[in-house]
């Protein structure tokens, strides 16, 4: 497993940054491909706003932007349908694939 | 640069079956050089496999299998669009001088592979494509107003067209009604909706100008190619946009000196009903506000200039070898070739094929 899966599986969504080039890089890299110097692990912010949205059965789901503009699909949680641009929290887990959940807060 | 030409085509039954990828992998290739007169398989000193399966050595297998030992010989995956992405690549060949002329056979087993991408963690557990084509749709509902209605007549149109191709899936036709009726996947997708992964191959053989007059009298020629790759990642892409495609289409119509507005038959990538609409935007052919509008006045007018073989949700979906059933096609169409399908007086063709929601397509101009 990676260090990202082995985070995913503690709850942590860590993303690689490079600070020579103050730029996160998606997906996680250890090296920069614009400046080559090794990137560092920051743990993301856990909060993002909804771009789009969906749903299968009884569960929505949606491309959500989080930290520096890295977007990721998961599953919404809502108590009544989502509205773009909304605010979410996330929280992670890997059971054998990553699974990002999303709960939309005052909904 | 050399010119390079078709110079022959052969092609198995698509199914919902799962099937012995070597067998259907000989099948059509021997339909293709049995169908190549003047072409025994020992002038052929290229053979490239296009497929996702995970089998090994495929381009040497099929060489073996056919009786040929090539100077080349190598097998090519790129997802949905590894079928274009190999005949690209022989023209390559061709077109530096390295090789004369080429074998190229595509084939799938329905269980393959192929629909996840694995190594894309941004999909998380939403990894299969039903959930990024729901993000294309919904978003095209939104900026453009895009309505259920449209996107079944893409479906239905397509199907309607399958009727009269009898190597496709299934020939069973199917109404804007049914369609929209049709088991729902998810709020923005119905079953009718998807391309099918199917079992099936297709070949196609590849030759350069001095051999080509040589081998066919009716010789279709490749004029424009475009290929372009912006990402691996789906959640890279702006939703209301297939970027790739565009690129390459723009490419592929400078190679060949021509404008959209020549084309008179075209096989795109209608993986999903959304993808038909997006596809014919952005290769210019109408745009984003007018494409469902631009689809049911082709449906409404028996119109078959759009997928004539019932694109990949008429006519079935193997990904290695749908690049090269489409390539196939346009040829037939430009040779006059296509009976009940025939666009009267099609003089210029173009295939579009594309993989993972658009993050690479290539674009393929073909004249007679």
């Amino acid at each position: 497993m990676t260090f990202f899966e082995n985070q995913l599986e503690e709850g942590i969504f860590q993303i690689c940054y490079c600070e020579n080039c103050n730029s996160a890089l998606w997906p996680s890299k250890e090296i920069c491909h614009v400046c080559h110097e090794k990137t560092i692990w920051r743990k993301s912010m856990n909060v993002g706003t909804i771009i789009e949205f969906s749903k299968k059965d009884s569960t929505y789901f949606g491309l959500i932007e989080i930290d520096h503009g890295i977007r990721i699909l998961g599953e919404i949680s809502c108590s009544s349908e989502p509205n773009i641009g909304q605010s979410v929290k996330m929280i992670v887990s890997l059971h054998n694939k990553p699974h990002f959940l999303f709960i939309v807060e005052n909904n | 640069m050399n010119k390079v030409a078709i110079v022959g085509t052969g092609q198995t039954k698509f199914s919902k079956e799962d099937a012995n990828i070597e067998k259907l992998l000989f099948e059509s290739a021997n339909n293709c050089v049995q169908s190549t007169k003047n072409c025994n398989s020992k002038d052929i000193d290229g053979v490239l496999v296009s497929t996702n399966d995970n089998s090994k050595y495929m381009g040497a297998i099929l060489s073996e299998m056919m009786g040929i030992q090539p100077k080349v010989s190598h097998s090519i995956e790129h997802l949905c669009s590894s079928g274009t992405s190999a005949i690209i690549s022989a023209y390559s060949y061709i077109s530096s001088g390295l090789l004369d002329i080429v074998l190229i056979s595509g084939v799938e087993s329905a269980t393959n592979p192929g629909q996840v991408l694995e190594w894309d963690k941004s999909r998380g557990s939403f990894d299969h494509p039903i959930y990024w084509a729901s993000m294309l749709t919904k978003s095209h509902k939104r900026k453009f107003h895009t309505t259920e209605e449209e996107l079944a007549i893409v479906s239905a149109k397509n199907h309607k067209h399958a009727i009269d191709n009898p190597l496709a899936y299934s020939n069973e036709p199917r109404t804007v009604s049914e369609v929209m009726n049709s088991k729902q996947i998810t709020d923005d997708l119905r079953i009718l909706d998807c391309s099918r992964s199917c079992s099936g191959s297709s070949s196609i053989i590849l030759a350069s100008e001095e051999k080509a007059k040589k081998i066919s009298e009716q010789l279709i020629w490749i004029t424009g190619i475009g290929q372009k790759t912006t990402s691996a990642s789906f959640t890279k892409n702006i939703l209301e946009e297939i970027k790739s495609t565009r690129i390459a289409a723009n490419s592929a119509y400078e190679m060949a000196g021509i404008e959209p507005k020549q084309i008179d038959v075209a096989e795109v990538h209608d993986a999903f009903s959304i993808c038909e609409l997006m596809a014919i935007s952005e290769l210019g052919i109408t745009s984003n506000e007018k494409s469902g509008e631009f689809v049911r006045n082709l449906f409404n007018t028996e119109n078959k200039m759009i997928n004539p073989r019932g694109g990949l949700i008429g006519a079935g979906h193997p990904l290695g070898a749908t690049g090269i059933s489409q390539t196939i096609e346009i040829t037939n169409q430009l040779q006059g070739k296509s009976e009940k399908r025939q666009i009267p007086n099609a003089e210029t063709g173009l295939i579009h094929n594309m993989s993972a929601a658009g993050t690479s397509s290539s674009v393929m101009v073909l004249e007679n």
